[in-house]
């Protein structure tokens, strides 16, 4: 459906995009997680022909059309869905959902009784209440204005839906409901989804995930295997300790068998370590000995929050000590002056 | 004992009333730093926006240097009206009381000259009909073709009168399609004899006979179709540029239907038919309410329809240009304001067109305002055809915004 290679996005001196790779197949839900200006939304413009060619290059085919030929963006938007993060920038608020349809859908040259079917169809999917069908869109609430920017995304059944922060901004109780409905669609239309977000519960629903920093990507790969992929395939030990401080985290730290400590709480701290089964007690005994005040403690295996937290920090921890290795050399010849 | 008590009494009444003051006066000076901070704010803000200020600050002053540059000319004000003179005098005359013929005519040419001599006139031509036969044709056409405003005509007897010691005749045939003019061109007229009385010693006696060309006859109401007007260019240049003036910047959903396979151009041609069809019926219903009120129409249905639909159609074209160019609906209102201002002051009725220095009579001329009133005029009073230099500059000017806003429109900036 989507496949990326090597993609560099530069604009003027801002290098934006490095070296990106990766590859959609038919009916995944792929998500791509980064913090806000990690270069996500540059992503998702060049697979939607929104950036001209002089500022990106690299092998990029969009349900097997290259968005780098102007001949070809015509036949990949009418390809591929979008969903942006602003309904303001989607739908028409004057106009009722029924006739917002018809606006979108007459630029795909659909016939207009098979448009109001396949409407209707998504509308109850995503329990856009009848009433509101021919109200304007002003009036209906927020979560409803999302779900019909959905249902306008998949009304002329594109085979890839690009979602901007699907997430960001809905109520967090209704930020499951969202991922939910997307799911349902994907079940139920088949439809292949690439949500780009920094909304990391988004993960739950994702085949892959893709995870972006500074325009790099770090990871591509369903949850699972990133997840397992940490010490002790992502066994985690959740410990609250009373007066918990950067000392004891320290000394923790520095015990043999562990291999990261997160901080998750004011007086809660997650550690993973090697072979975990085995050095659990010993770690546990440790803390006893140390007589810090042990308040309750629980195994679990890490979410994906907690894989990248890992990953971003062991990124940047990374970044820090490459900085001092240049400091050092940049330095040296200075000294020997 | 007592006495004590009343005075601490008193004190603390004292006391308490002092504090209840300092309590006031403390608010007070809380609520005016509080407003203070607010107009610090509201500054700050204007500030940000640089154009509110030039509109508020710099267009005002503007305006008043534009009036004084024009009307503070004293050269400018005195604009010689073109008139053409016709002379039967060297024609036969026969006196009806003793049938005796002469055919003096010592005086027209002198006549000719003391207008060639008036700052008020200026001599376009100057025809004797005993030679040309035309000559009160040709005129005519001049005056329909607005080249000139006044013909003068010399009567047959005119050298006979002033011989024999009558009071003279003229016959002035002024342009009355513009009532403003008329007082303008006769006082130009008896400057003329003013110069030619003294110029050769004459007693004073002298009568213009004025023919009005071009009038509104009886039956129809002066001042409604004077009013007609001046009001239909004005009105359908800014109700089509009030229109038009948002439809670009408000239309934010763009961003999302430019990921369709829709095209640009498309959305753009799509504004300008869907006003063009709101205008046409526009002009319909005018001119037809227009008619039903007594309008006095010369020329035809159709020339009139044509000169609407012109300036209406280069009322939208500004509209869409400044509603393509302005970046919010803020700037597109702003900017309205500005070019409205602008079209007003320079459409030729407050400040005559003639009277204005060179660069900004072009401007004036590059305008639509100031092609309106003559556009309409022409055709209502004179039935002339719409096809006139009026009819092809509102063209192009329209165009050239159509196709500006086109590229404009083209780069302007979406993103979802
Ligand atoms: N057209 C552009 N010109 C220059 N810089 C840009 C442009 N578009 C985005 N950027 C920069 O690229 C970076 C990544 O932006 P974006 O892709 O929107 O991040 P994200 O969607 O992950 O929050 C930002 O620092 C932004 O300033
Ligand atoms: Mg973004």
């Amino acid at each position: 459906m989507v496949s990326v290679e090597d993609l560099n996005v530069i604009f003027g001196k801002k290098h934006i995009v490095h070296d990106v790779s990766f590859s959609v197949k038919k009916g995944e839900i792929i998500g791509m997680f980064g913090i806000s200006g990690a270069g996500k939304t540059t992503v998702i413009r060049v697979l939607t022909c929104q950036i001209e060619k002089k500022n990106w290059n690299g092998t990029v085919s969009v349900t097997g059309l290259d968005p780098s030929k102007k001949a070809n963006h015509s036949k990949i938007l009418s390809n591929i869905g979008y969903v942006p993060q602003l309904e303001l920038l989607n739908l028409y608020f004057e106009l009722t959902p029924m006739v917002n349809v018809e606006v979108f859908t007459s630029t795909y040259g659909m016939d207009k009784k098979e448009a109001k079917k396949t409407a209707e169809k998504l509308f109850k999917i995503l329990d856009i209440p009848k009433d509101t069908w021919k109200k304007r869109v002003k009036k209906m609430s927020g979560g409803e204005k999302k779900r019909l920017s959905m249902a306008i995304g998949l009304i002329h059944s594109p085979d890839v839906l690009f979602l901007d922060e699907p997430t960001t901004g809905v109520d967090a109780s209704r930020r499951y409901d969202v991922l939910s409905y997307l799911k349902k669609l994907n079940q139920q239309l088949n439809t292949t989804m690439f949500i780009i977000t920094h909304d990391l519960e988004a993960a739950l629903i994702c085949d892959k995930t893709a995870i972006l920093r500074e325009g790099r990507l770090l990871e591509f790969d369903t949850p699972q295997n990133l997840i397992s992929s940490l010490p002790s395939n992502g066994l985690v030990a959740r410990i609250s300790i009373e007066n918990l401080n950067q000392k004891i985290i320290n000394v923790i730290q520095g015990y043999p068998s562990i291999k990261k400590v997160l901080r998750v709480g004011n007086e809660t701290i997650e550690v993973l370590m090697d072979q975990f089964d085995e050095n659990l007690p010993k770690f546990m005994k440790f803390l006893f000995e140390k007589e810090y005040k042990v308040i309750s403690m629980s195994r679990d295996i890490a979410n994906f929050r907690r894989y990248f937290q890992i990953r971003i920090q062991e990124e940047e921890t990374k970044e820090k000590v490459q900085t001092q290795i240049e400091l050092i050399n940049n330095g040296g010849p200075q000294y020997q002056n | 004992m007592s006495r004590i008590n009343l005075k601490n009494w008193r004190c603390d009444k004292i006391n308490r009333r002092e504090s209840q003051d300092k309590k006031r006066s403390f608010k007070l000076k809380n609520g005016l730093v509080r407003l203070l901070k607010q107009i610090k704010k509201e500054f700050r803000l204007l500030w940000t926006d640089k154009f509110n200020m030039f509109i508020a600050l710099i267009v005002p002053p503007l305006v008043i240097l534009a009036l004084g540059l024009t009307s503070g000319n004293p050269r400018a004000t005195v604009q010689p009206i073109n008139c053409v003179v016709v002379s039967y005098d060297s024609n036969v005359f026969i006196d009806e009381n003793n049938f005796t013929e002469s055919t003096l005519d010592d005086y027209n040419l002198k006549y000719v000259e003391a207008v060639n001599a008036s700052n008020l006139l200026n001599l376009v031509q100057f025809f004797n009909a005993t030679e040309e036969i035309y000559a009160m044709e040709t005129a005519r056409n001049l005056l329909t073709a607005k080249q000139i405003k006044v013909i003068i005509s010399i009567p047959v007897d005119f050298s006979e009168l002033i011989e024999w010691g009558y009071p003279g005749l003229i016959d002035c045939v002024t342009d009355s399609s513009d009532i403003q003019k008329i007082q303008v061109s006769l006082n130009a007229v008896y400057d003329s004899i003013k110069i030619f009385v003294f110029q050769n010693n004459l007693s004073p006696q002298f009568k213009i006979k004025g023919y009005e060309e071009f009038s509104i006859p009886e039956g129809y109401s002066f001042s409604y179709n004077y009013m007609i007007v001046l009001v239909l260019s004005f009105m359908i240049i800014g109700v089509g540029m009030v229109s038009t003036i948002l439809i670009v910047v408000q239309e934010k959903p763009v961003a999302r239907l430019l990921l369709t396979p829709v095209k640009r151009l498309e959305i753009l041609t799509a504004k300008y038919l869907t006003y063009i069809s709101i205008l046409i019926i526009q002009n319909l219903s005018l001119i037809s309410t227009a008619l039903a009120f007594g309008l006095y129409l010369v020329g035809s249905f159709l020339d009139l329809f044509l000169a609407l639909f012109i300036l209406g159609f280069t009322g939208l074209t500004l509209g869409i240009f400044i509603s393509s160019v302005s970046k919010t609906k803020t700037q597109a209102n702003q900017l309205f304001l500005a070019t409205f201002l602008v079209l007003i002051l320079l459409s030729g009725i407050f400040i005559p067109i003639e009277a204005m220095p060179i660069y900004l009579q072009v401007i004036a001329y590059i305008l639509p305002l100031s092609h309106g009133s003559p556009l309409i005029n022409s055709i209502i009073t004179k039935g002339r055809s719409v096809f006139g230099f009026d009819f092809f500059a509102l063209l192009g000017v329209s165009l050239i915004l159509v196709g500006l806003s086109y590229i404009i429109f083209q780069r302007r900036k979406y993103e979802v």
